[in-house]
């Protein structure tokens, strides 16, 4: 039973900060993705919990133990690399076996356990083999057995699926979520593919610049992102973000408008609010329909036809490009107009400093 | 010409490095063939009696049995010598790729003056002299590594370069102790290289002349190369006999070369391309 407790962790490279500050608890038994552009800092963080990056600053707590300077062989993990990290000289069965014998356990406890690893995911005919006979998805699934004889309390995947095919990486992705559920245990994983964060996890922390930006369920950070940055990175196609002006505040209702948007009323936390403040508008694709109605008017500038849905890319009259996801097939001509309209209890409102204006 | 050219150019060079090569060997065993008055003529005749049994026997027995203990010293020095070469060599490339600090030029300067400064004798006798290790075998196994180490540990470190790190890391997640990553992991993916420098090296540790006659007197001490010297003095005109002990200390080096020839030229280049 282990949980993570990571309590303002730093991490500085000479004078670079990379880290800066993370606080996170992690429950024993979740699934956890760290997303975020590259660079941002998330495999540091992995690979400091895993114990192959020194802690600058703070606290790493998995379990109730304090982990910080605790060798990476006694933290109860194990970790599944990008490019799988084989022993090349070793046949599977030895390459899954190699912790096990480090660990000089008895030959046969050895034997049972790598047999039982190999039963779980299906490579039992492939143990005599060198990593070098196997395909890209049979060396990953190597890697995470690898992982399973280790019977770890927390699991580390660095990007596991990235050097896998499109068809492949959505097997994979499939049996990593089966292996959460049938082995109980927490599970950190990095990505910076969004819908992998989207699909296995059960709690999302987004990271930019070392500096943890919104931590939530999938959904949550899908429907009420914290800033802008987590608007932008979270949800395909990314959420369309329009400049706007304030024309009145009142109560908890502001009134916003600009060239490309009439007047609209959208409920949001208004303090400090007043009229004549820039803010951002933010509207997901799929939140935009034809509407004669509509407070939006453009030109069609490019048409994606998916069959089941259809992507419209339109211009706005200020060059603002719009992103719309139309629900089925539609023919459109491009250089049509086009008028637009959207709930308002599906728009948010960011303020100058990119902070979401939820409603209370 | 233009078709015709190569092929009489690679002719030419076939017969060129065959003179080169194989002339100087026939001329060995021709030599070791013949019996004393007419080897003493050193001409390339076909030997009027066949004597080699007898140069063979009185060969290895002269000075009591003295190239037998030549043969042993000189097994002795090489397979140690190139133990501790393969095993430091690899250490230190190791390091020298996976952990930059701040003593990394130092360390690539004091390995590049290794390969470049001429070693001084009289001062390494005299540090030999102070550390008692004058004279004797394992002084001399201590010079032969610390003369070839630059070259083994500039092979070593481009084929390191060229392992994933991520193998590292996986063998100490895995509960690998730093000697554990490096014997289990990293030394036997380091076999192309570790074959070239075990070739390499051994030829010339066999085969080193000057190093065992400054640093290893006395006749108890002899290394294989020394006996060539031993009969050239005492039997400077038995050189039937001279040639008899060539042709026997040629034999040990040439085997080597024969088996490893191809994985040879496989680790020279290895580290060079990332494959």
């Amino acid at each position: 039973m282990a949980g993570l407790d990571l309590k303002d962790l730093r991490k500085n490279y000479g004078t670079v900060e990379v880290i800066k500050g993370v606080d996170l608890s992690i429950d024993h038994g979740e699934f956890v993705v760290f997303v975020g552009p590259s660079g941002c800092g998330k495999s540091t963080l992995l690979r400091m919990i895993a114990g192959l990056e020194e802690i600058t600053g703070g606290e790493l707590w998995i379990g109730d133990r304090l982990c910080n300077t605790v060798e990476p062989r006694d933290r109860g993990i194990a970790m599944v690399f990008q490019n799988y990290a084989l022993y090349p000289h070793m046949t599977v069965y030895d390459n899954v076996g190699f912790g096990l014998k480090l660990a000089k356990t008895p030959k046969a406890e050895r034997d049972r356990r790598i047999r039982e690893a190999a039963r779980i995911l299906q490579m039992e005919h492939l143990l005599q083999r060198k990593p070098s006979q196997l395909s890209g998805g049979q060396r990953q699934r190597v890697a995470i057995g690898r992982a399973i004889v280790r019977q770890p309390e927390v699991f580390l995947f660095d990007e596991p699926l990235s050097n896998l095919d499109a068809a492949l990486r959505v097997e994979t992705r499939m049996e990593i979520a089966k292996l959460h559920q049938d082995l109980g245990t927490t599970m950190v994983y990095v990505t910076h593919d969004q819908v992998e964060a989207m699909t296995l996890a059960d709690k999302i922390v987004v990271l930019d610049r070392g500096v943890v930006q919104q931590v939530g369920s999938p959904i949550e950070l899908y429907q009420r992102p914290a800033n802008l940055f987590v608007a932008g990175f979270i949800g395909s196609p990314k959420m369309n973000l329009l400049p706007a002006t304030v024309d009145a505040v009142e109560g908890d209702i502001v009134r916003v408008s600009s060239r490309d948007l009439a007047a609209t009323a959208i409920r949001a936390r208004s303090d400090g609010l007043k009229k004549g403040d820039s803010i951002t508008l933010g509207v997901r694709p799929h939140a935009l329909v034809p509407n004669q109605n509509g407070n939006v008017v453009g030109q069609v500038a490019l048409v994606e036809r998916l069959g089941n849905e259809t992507n419209v890319s339109v211009r706005l009259p200020g060059g603002t490009p719009l992103m719309v996801v139309l629900d089925g097939d539609r023919a459109l001509r491009l250089g049509e107009s086009i008028i637009l309209g959207f709930d308002p209890a599906q728009a948010l409102l960011f303020d100058q400093s990119g902070v979401a204006r939820e409603p209370l | 010409m233009s078709k015709a050219g190569p092929i009489v150019g690679g002719i030419a060079a076939i017969v060129i490095s065959a003179l080169v090569f194989l002339v100087p060997f026939a001329f060995i065993i021709l030599t070791a063939f013949k019996d004393r008055a007419q080897a003493a003529a050193l001409d390339f005749t076909w030997p009027a009696s066949f004597n080699l049994w007898t140069n063979l026997v009185e060969v290895v027995t002269t000075r009591n049995w003295m190239l037998v203990t030549a043969f042993i010293n000189s097994t002795i020095l090489t397979v140690s010598s190139v133990t501790l070469l393969v095993v430091f060599a690899a250490m230190v490339g190791f390091i020298l790729a996976r952990r930059k600090s701040r003593w990394n030029p130092l360390v690539e300067f004091l390995i590049l003056a290794g390969l470049m400064i001429p070693p001084a004798v009289v001062p390494t006798i005299w540090l030999m002299q102070g550390l008692g290790l004058f004279g004797k075998l394992h002084g001399l196994v201590l010079i032969e590594v610390a003369y070839n180490l630059p070259f083994s540990i500039i092979l070593y470190r481009a084929f390191i370069a060229t392992i994933p790190r991520e193998l590292d890391e996986a063998a100490i997640i895995d509960g690998a102790r730093p000697l554990d990553v490096f014997f289990r992991v990293i030394l036997p993916l380091l076999w192309p290289v570790t074959v070239t420098n075990i070739v390499v090296q051994s030829v010339g540790i066999f085969n080193d002349f000057t190093n065992p006659l400054y640093y290893l007197p006395g006749n108890q001490n002899a290394t294989v190369q020394l006996t060539l010297y031993n009969f050239q003095s005492q039997f400077n005109t038995s050189y039937n006999l001279l040639f008899t002990n060539i042709l026997l200390i040629t034999i040990p080096p040439l085997i080597v070369f024969l088996f490893f020839n191809r994985q040879i030229v496989a680790g020279m280049t290895a580290g060079a391309v990332k494959g």
